[in-house]
């Protein structure tokens, strides 16, 4: 699964550590998750939408629902 | 926070661990002297015999409550995925050696080796679980 955390973690200038500290997690989890060798559980993914003041799905996204973007990109280009 | 009752629980763990293995020590000592020294035969030999095994239950029982005390989610996953892997090694090779046994005559197992064959195969899968989510 992909995910932005990275990205969000970075604009709010935390450390992995940091982040393993709101979330009450290892920095090894931190670190799986966000290499996408790890999915969270939902109430964790909960946490970090809220950690994040955002949604899930603006977090992360799975495989199919990227392809399916990329897909309605390529459809909405002029011919 | 989670991560120290991760590490309080591995505290836990080997807190109780080594009250698990002195009690091992003594009663197997206590056990074996009693057989050399008396000769034990009948209800009471069979009652001595299994007491070393209590506590290597206990110490099953303890890892049961490690398990079971873990809060981080990734740590959680890499023990019970490493504890699935080491049950699958442990029984494919105890069944294999089973019928080297049975038929072709291999020496024997003793059934009392499976808890160690199994301690080495769980050490190596939580290596290797470990090692997937670096």
């Amino acid at each position: 699964m992909k995910n932005r955390l990275r990205v969000l973690r970075a604009e709010r200038e935390w450390s992995q550590a940091d982040l393993a500290d709101r979330l009450e997690v290892s920095r090894q989890s931190v670190n799986a998750i966000e290499t996408g060798k790890f999915d969270p559980s939902l109430p964790l993914a909960f946490k970090l939408a809220r950690l994040f003041d955002t949604t899930i799905e603006a977090i992360f996204s799975d495989e199919a629902e990227a392809w399916l973007h990329e897909k309605s990109q390529q459809n909405d280009k002029p011919a | 926070m989670e991560r120290e009752i991760n590490d309080s629980a591995l505290s836990r763990y080997k807190k109780r661990m080594f009250v698990l293995v002195v009690i091992l020590a003594l009663v197997s000592q206590l056990d074996f002297w009693e057989f050399i020294r008396h000769h034990p035969t009948g209800a009471l030999a069979y009652l001595l015999a299994v007491l070393p095994a209590l506590p290597f239950i206990g110490i099953m029982a303890t890892y049961g409550l490690y398990v079971a005390e873990l809060r981080d989610e990734l740590v959680c996953t890499v023990v019970k995925t490493s504890l699935l892997w080491s049950i699958v090694a442990t029984l494919s090779v105890t069944t294999l050696w089973g019928f080297l046994e049975m038929l072709a005559n291999a020496p024997h197992l003793q059934p009392l080796l499976v808890l160690p064959i199994f301690g080495i195969f769980l050490g190596i899968a939580t290596t290797l679980v470990n090692r997937r989510y670096e």
